[in-house]
C-alpha cells in the first residue's frame, strides 16, 4: 500500500502527459478516440487521487523524491501530497472527469483537443503536487500552454485574439514569478519548499541584504500570481479568455486554472515564506489585503454592468478570487481554511455556471442576460440548476459559497480588520445584484416572441445543432446539488485541513 | 451509560420540535397526545438531567457552544415552560385548535424552551429569532384581524431581535466568548457573567426591553395577544415574555436602579391601562406588562432576594397568567363574546370556569394562600429593604400601587363576567379537556402557595434560595412569607381595593362605554394623529426617494451600457460614440477593454509600488 501510494504522485502527473499523445497517434487510424481516452484517463486519475487521499488521511503527507536526487542541497525534485494538495488534486480530477460529460456532445471535438485537455490536467496535477518552486514554474507554463491552445480552439477570430492576449500576459506573469524564484535562490541557495520554509525565518532574523532579496522575491512572485489569478487591474486577459473559449472549455479553465494558481500562491505564501515572515514584513499583509479587496469590489461592479452571461461570470471570478487573496492576507487559521474552502466551492460553482451557460447557449440560443428571459418555463431543469448555483455563489446558506465566505468573514473579525468585513458584505450585495438580474430574467420575464439574434448553438466542428444531451443536463444538475451539498461540509473541511494548518500556524 | 447520562442526550427543544412535525401527519388525538407528552418529558429532563453543559460543540466555527445547559435557573425555566406547555396542549386539543395551529404552537414552544436551555449567547440569539418567527406564524395562522396585528408584532420583534443580535456580536467582540458566565465579572452580581458593560449592555437591555414590554416598547403586546385563537393566546401569554424576563436576569445580573424603576413604572402603567380595557384578553395582556414590571423591578434591584423574587414571580406568572387566559378563553369559546360589559352572571352557567378563574385571580392579586402572594411579597421586600440592602421607598410604593390596581382590575373582570346580574344566555361549562387543563394549572397555583405543602417545593425549585434560606447582605436570612407584617400588608391591600372598587365602579363603567383614549387623554389622541400625519408624510417622502433610487438602480442594472454612456457624457473631455447594434436593440457590449500594452503598463506600475513599499 505505502509503496503504491508513494509512487502515485509521480504517476498522477506522468500518466496524463504521456497519454496525451495517444489520441494523436490513434487519430492516424481512427476518427473519434480522443473522448474515450480522456474519459478513461481522467476516471483512473480520479480513482488514483482518491486512493492517495486515503493514504494521506491515514499516514500523513506522502513525499515522492524524483530520481533519488539529493536532499541536502535543497534543490532536489520532490512531489508532495499532503492534506492541502490532495484536496486540490481531487477537485482537478473530479472536474476534469465531470466536464467530459458535457464535451461528449457539446464539443469541442477532435483528437487534438483531447490531447490538450490531458496535457492541461497533467499540468494542473503537477502544479498541485510539486514540492519545489522551480518546477512550479515549469508546471505553470505547461498549464498555460495547454490553456492557450484550448482557448484558441474556439471558432472565430475573437478566440484567437483572446488566446494571444492570454499568452502574452500569462507568460509575463510566469516570468515575474521566475524572477522571484531567482531572487529566492540567490538569498537561500535552495529551491525545495521545505528547505526554503526553514531557511527563510533565519534569514529574516539575520536581516541584511538577503532579507531585501527575500522581499523583492515576494514582490515579484505576488505580482506574477496576481496576474495569473486575475486580480484587478491585471485581470484583463481573463474575461476575454473565458468569454471566447468554446463552451466546453470554459468550465475547465474557469474552475481549475485560476484556482490552482491561487492554490500555488497560498502554498508559496504559507509554506515557503511562512506566516511569521508575512506578518513581520511591514506593509506586506496590507498590500495583499488591499489588492484582494480592490479586486472584490471592482470585479463585482464590472460583473453588474455586463450583458453577456459568460463575461459576467468571468468578472464574478475576478471578485471571488479577490476574496481568496484577501483571506490569504489576513494570516489567520480560520481565514486560511476559508480561502481553501472558497477555492473548492468557487471551483465547483463556476464549473456549474459555465456548464449551465453552455447548455443554455446550445439548447436555447441565449448568450446575453436579456435573452435568458423565460428560460424557467422553457428549460425548467437548466434554469433551476443555474438558480441554485447562483444562490450558492451569493452565499446563502446552506451552500458551498456560504461556508467559504463565512470562515473568511470570521477570520477578518478575528484579525479585527473591520473594513474587510464590510468589503465581504458589499461583495455579497453586488453578487446579489448581478445574480438577481439573471434570476429575474429567467423566472419573471416572459420570453420575447422575437427569434434570438444568435443562431442556436453550432458545435465547433458541425455537431447536431440545438441538441442538449442527457449527459450535459445531468452534469449541470449534479454540480448544482454538489454546490449546495458542500454547504454542510464546513466542519469536515476544517478537520481535514487541521494537520496542515496546525503545522503552518504552529 | 446510566439513565441519567442518557438524559443529557435528550435535547428538549428537539423533542418538542419533532412532536410539532408529527402533529401535522398523525391523527389529531394521537398528535396532540404526543405534543403533551413531549412537553411532559421536558419537565422530567429539566428535573433529572445532571448539572452542567451538555451537547457542547462547534457552530459556525465558534467552539464553545452550549445548547443544553442545566443549572438552577434553566431547571426552573424548563419545569415551568414544560408543565404549562403540557396542559396548554391539552387545552388546545379540547378547544378545537387545528393541527396546523398546534404545530406552530409546538414549534414556538420548542424555540422558547431552546432559549431557556441555552448556555451561551449565540444559541440564545438564534432561538430568540426563531421564537419571534414562530410566534408570528402562530398569530398569522388565525387570519382576519390577527394578520395586521401580526405584522406589527413581527416588526417589533424584528427590531428587538436585531438589537439583541448586535448586542451579542458586540459582546463577543469585547470579551471573545459567547458562554454565559465567562469573560465578564461584575462585582455585585447575583450570578456570574452577564453582557459586557457599555454598548453591548445598552443594546441588550433595549432588545430584551421590546420582549418584556418596557413602557413605550409594549404596544405590540395588548395589540397582538387578544387577536388570535383563544388557545393560541394561552401559548403566547406564557412563553415569549417570561423567557425574556429570565434572559434579562442573565444579561443584567448586577441589577440597575433605572431598570428597577422601569419595572415599577410598568407595573403602574400596566394596571392603569388594564383597568380601562373592556376586551377581556386585552385586560389580561396589560396585566402581563404589569406583572413583568414586578420581575423587571426585582432584577433591577439587584439583590439576591430581588432576583429570587423575580424568578419566583416568573414561575408563578407562567402558571396563573395562562390559567386566566384559559378561563377567559372558555368564556369566549362558549359565549363568542370578547367584551366583558356584555357578559354577566356566568357564575351559575359555568361554575367550574368561574372557580378556575378565581384561583388565577387570587394568585395574581397575591392573596395569602396562593402562589402569587409569596413571590410578589419577595419583590416588595426587596424594594422596601426588609432583608437589609438599599431601600427604594418610591419603587416600593409604585409596586404597591400596581398591586392595588391589579386587585381593582380583577375584581372588575370577575364581577362583570361572573356576577353582575343574571346571565341573559344559557351556555354550557368548560369541556372536560379544558377543565382538566385549568384545574391542573390552578391546582399548582394553590399547592405552591400553601405554607406546609407547596412552599418547600417552590423554594427548592427557586434558584438563589437554599431551603428557605438565602444569602442576604448581612449573612443568611430566612424567608417567612406568612409573617404578621406580610399578612397585614395583604389585609390593607384587600381592604383598600374593595373600598376602591365600590367608588370607581360607576365612573369606570361610564368611561369604558366610549373610547377610553378619547376621554382619558384627548391630547394624546391629537398628538398621536399629528405624529401619525408627520410620520406618514415623512414615510411618503422617504418612500418616494427610495423608490426613485431603486428604480434608477434597476434601470442601470438593466441598461448598463446606456448608464455608462450617460455617465461618460457628463464628464468633460470624453468623447462617447453612438454605438447602436445592427438589430436596433441595446448595444451588446461595453467597450471598456484594456489592451495588452495597457495591462503590461499596469503590471509594471503595480510591481513598482509593491517593490517600493516592501523594500523601503
Amino acid at each position: 500500500m505505502s509503496n503504491l501510494a508513494e509512487l502515485l504522485p509521480a504517476l498522477l502527473i506522468a500518466a496524463p502527459i504521456l497519454l496525451a499523445t495517444v489520441p494523436i497517434v490513434l487519430g492516424l487510424r481512427f476518427d473519434r478516440t480522443g473522448w474515450s481516452v480522456a474519459a478513461i484517463t481522467t476516471t483512473a486519475l480520479f480513482a488514483a487521487t482518491a486512493y492517495l487521499a486515503a493514504a494521506v488521511y491515514e499516514t500523513g503527507r506522502v513525499v515522492h523524491v524524483l530520481g533519488g536526487w539529493g536532499e541536502p542541497q535543497g534543490i532536489g525534485i520532490e512531489l508532495v501530497a499532503d492534506e492541502f494538495s490532495v484536496l486540490i488534486a481531487l477537485l482537478v480530477t473530479v472536474t476534469a472527469a465531470a466536464v467530459l460529460a458535457y464535451t461528449r456532445t457539446g464539443g469541442p471535438r477532435g483528437n487534438t483537443f483531447y490531447t490538450g485537455y490531458l496535457l492541461l490536467v497533467g499540468g494542473l496535477l503537477g502544479l498541485s503536487m510539486t514540492g519545489d518552486v522551480f518546477n512550479m514554474f515549469v508546471f505553470l507554463e505547461i498549464v498555460g500552454l495547454a490553456t492557450y491552445a484550448m482557448i484558441a480552439s474556439g471558432d472565430g477570430p475573437e478566440s484567437a485574439v483572446a488566446a494571444l492576449k492570454y499568452l502574452i500576459l500569462g507568460t509575463l506573469g510566469a516570468s515575474m514569478y521566475l524572477i522571484g524564484v531567482g531572487f529566492l535562490f540567490m538569498a537561500t541557495g535552495a529551491l525545495n519548499m521545505d528547505v526554503l520554509g526553514e531557511a527563510i525565518p533565519q534569514i529574516a532574523d539575520n536581516g541584511g541584504s538577503d532579507l531585501t532579496l527575500l522581499r523583492a522575491a515576494f514582490a515579484f512572485i505576488f505580482v506574477g500570481f496576481a496576474l495569473k489569478v486575475a486580480q484587478w487591474p491585471l485581470h484583463s486577459w481573463q474575461p476575454d479568455a473565458y468569454q471566447h473559449a468554446p463552451d466546453g472549455v470554459t468550465p475547465v479553465i474557469a474552475a481549475l486554472v485560476s484556482t490552482v494558481s491561487a492554490y500555488a500562491l497560498g502554498r508559496i505564501m504559507y509554506n515557503v515564506f511562512g506566516p511569521e515572515f508575512l506578518t513581520a514584513t511591514p506593509y506586506l499583509t496590507e498590500i495583499v489585503v488591499t489588492v484582494g479587496a480592490v479586486s472584490v469590489l471592482a470585479g463585482s461592479t464590472l460583473a453588474v454592468i455586463q450583458r453577456d452571461v459568460k463575461r459576467m461570470f468571468a468578472y464574478s471570478s475576478v471578485s471571488q478570487f479577490g476574496l481568496i487573496v484577501v483571506a490569504y492576507g489576513l494570516v489567520t487559521q480560520t481565514a486560511f481554511v476559508g480561502a481553501v474552502i472558497h477555492l473548492i466551492g468557487h471551483g465547483v460553482i463556476k464549473a456549474g455556471l459555465f456548464i449551465g451557460a453552455g447548455v443554455v447557449a446550445v439548447g436555447y440560443g441565449a448568450r446575453t442576460v436579456d435573452e435568458y428571459a423565460g428560460l424557467a418555463s422553457n428549460r425548467p431543469f437548466a434554469a433551476g440548476s443555474i438558480a441554485l448555483l447562483l444562490i450558492a455563489l451569493i452565499g446563502i446558506p446552506p451552500s458551498a459559497g456560504f461556508i467559504g465566505k463565512w470562515y473568511i468573514a470570521v477570520g477578518a473579525v478575528e484579525a479585527e480588520l473591520w473594513p474587510i468585513a464590510i468589503v465581504i458584505f458589499l461583495s455579497t450585495m453586488l453578487t446579489l445584484a448581478y445574480s438577481a438580474r439573471l434570476l429575474e430574467k429567467m423566472y419573471f420575464t416572459p420570453a420575447t416572441g422575437v427569434d434570438s439574434p444568435h443562431p442556436a448553438g453550432v458545435a465547433t466542428d458541425g455537431g447536431r445543432a440545438g441538441a442538449v444531451s442527457i449527459g450535459m443536463l445531468g452534469i449541470l444538475i449534479v454540480t448544482a446539488i454538489v454546490a449546495i451539498g458542500l454547504g454542510f461540509a464546513g466542519g469536515a473541511f476544517f478537520e481535514w485541513l487541521e494537520p496542515f494548518t496546525s503545522e503552518v500556524f504552529n | 451509560m446510566t439513565e441519567i447520562d442518557m438524559l443529557t442526550m435528550a435535547y428538549p427543544p428537539l423533542i418538542v420540535f419533532a412532536a410539532a412535525l408529527l402533529v401535522l401527519v398523525l391523527p389529531r388525538v394521537l398528535g396532540f397526545a404526543l405534543g403533551a407528552l413531549s412537553l411532559a418529558s421536558v419537565v422530567a429532563v429539566a428535573l433529572f438531567a445532571p448539572e452542567g453543559a451538555h451537547l457542547t460543540g462547534t457552530f459556525l466555527g465558534f467552539a464553545e457552544i452550549q445548547p443544553f445547559y442545566i443549572d438552577d435557573f434553566t431547571r426552573m425555566m424548563g419545569v415551568a415552560l414544560g408543565f404549562l406547555g403540557t396542559f396548554a396542549v391539552i387545552y388546545a386539543y379540547s378547544s378545537e385548535a387545528s393541527k396546523t395551529m398546534a404545530a406552530f404552537a409546538l414549534a414556538y414552544v420548542a424555540s422558547a424552551i431552546g432559549a431557556a436551555f441555552a448556555g451561551d449567547w449565540l444559541v440564545l440569539v438564534f432561538m430568540w429569532e426563531i421564537m419571534a418567527l414562530t410566534s408570528t406564524l402562530l398569530v398569522w395562522h388565525y387570519g382576519g384581524d390577527a394578520v395586521r396585528a401580526g405584522y406589527r408584532y413581527a416588526l417589533a420583534h424584528g427590531i428587538g431581535g436585531s438589537l439583541m443580535l448586535f448586542a451579542v456580536i458586540a459582546h463577543y467582540a469585547q470579551v471573545g466568548t459567547f458562554a454565559y458566565g465567562e469573560g465578564v465579572d461584575y462585582a455585585d452580581a447575583v450570578l456570574a457573567g452577564g453582557i459586557a458593560d457599555g454598548l453591548p449592555l445598552l443594546l441588550a437591555v433595549l432588545g430584551i426591553g421590546v420582549n418584556v414590554a418596557f413602557v413605550g416598547f409594549h404596544t405590540w403586546l395588548p395589540d397582538t395577544y387578544p387577536r388570535p385563537h383563544f388557545a393560541a393566546s394561552v401559548f403566547l401569554a406564557a412563553f415569549t415574555t417570561k423567557t425574556s424576563a429570565y434572559v434579562l436576569l442573565r444579561a443584567v445580573p448586577e441589577g440597575n436602579i433605572y431598570l428597577a424603576y422601569m419595572g415599577g413604572l410598568m407595573a403602574v402603567y400596566g394596571v392603569v391601562f388594564a383597568l380601562l380595557q373592556h376586551d377581556m384578553r386585552a385586560l389580561l395582556s396589560y396585566h402581563i406588562q404589569a406583572q413583568l414590571g414586578y420581575m423587571v423591578a426585582g432584577i433591577g434591584i439587584g439583590t439576591t432576594i430581588g432576583a429570587a423574587g423575580a424568578m419566583g414571580h416568573l414561575f408563578n406568572n407562567v402558571l396563573y397568567k395562562s390559567l386566566l387566559f384559559m378561563a377567559v378563553g372558555v368564556v369566549i369559546y362558549r359565549t363568542r363574546e370578547n367584551d366583558l360589559y356584555k357578559l354577566g352572571g356566568l357564575w351559575r352557567e359555568m361554575p367550574l370556569t368561574a372557580i378556575a378563574f378565581f384561583i388565577g385571580a387570587l394568585s395574581i392579586t397575591a392573596v395569602p394562600g396562593f402562589s402569587g402572594f409569596i413571590s410578589k411579597g419577595m419583590v416588595l421586600d426587596a424594594a422596601s429593604g426588609y432583608f437589609g440592602g438599599p431601600e427604594h421607598q418610591a419603587l416600593y410604593w409604585l409596586l404597591f400601587l400596581g398591586a392595588i390596581g391589579t386587585f381593582l382590575s380583577f375584581i372588575k373582570l370577575g364581577y362583570y363576567v361572573f356576577f353582575h346580574g343574571e346571565s341573559d344566555r344559557e351556555v354550557r361549562d368548560a369541556k372536560p379537556g379544558q377543565t382538566t387543563a385549568m384545574f391542573a394549572v390552578g391546582g399548582a397555583c394553590v399547592v405552591l402557595g400553601l405554607p406546609a405543602i407547596g412552599w418547600p417545593v417552590f423554594t427548592d425549585l427557586l434558584p438563589l434560595v437554599d431551603g428557605a434560606q438565602f444569602a442576604g447582605t448581612d449573612g443568611l436570612e430566612t424567608l417567612n412569607p406568612y409573617s404578621m407584617g406580610h399578612l397585614q400588608d395583604s389585609a390593607i391591600l384587600i381592604a383598600i381595593s374593595a373600598v376602591g372598587f365600590k367608588i370607581i365602579r360607576k365612573p369606570l363603567s361610564k368611561l369604558d362605554y366610549s373610547d377610553p383614549a378619547l376621554i382619558v387623554n384627548p391630547a394624546m389622541y391629537h398628538l398621536g394623529r399629528g405624529t401619525m400625519r408627520v410620520t406618514t408624510w415623512t414615510y411618503a417622502t422617504v418612500d418616494a426617494a427610495v423608490v426613485n433610487v431603486v428604480t434608477s438602480c434597476y434601470w442601470i442594472g438593466n441598461n448598463p451600457v446606456l448608464a455608462v454612456d450617460a455617465a461618460a457624457r457628463r464628464l468633460p473631455m470624453v468623447d462617447v460614440k453612438e454605438h447602436r447594434a445592427a438589430d436596433g436593440g441595446h448595444p451588446s457590449t461595453i467597450h471598456l477593454r484594456t489592451g495588452i500594452g495597457t495591462t503590461v503598463l499596469l503590471l509594471t506600475i503595480l510591481l513598482t509600488v509593491v517593490l517600493w513599499l516592501l523594500i523601503n
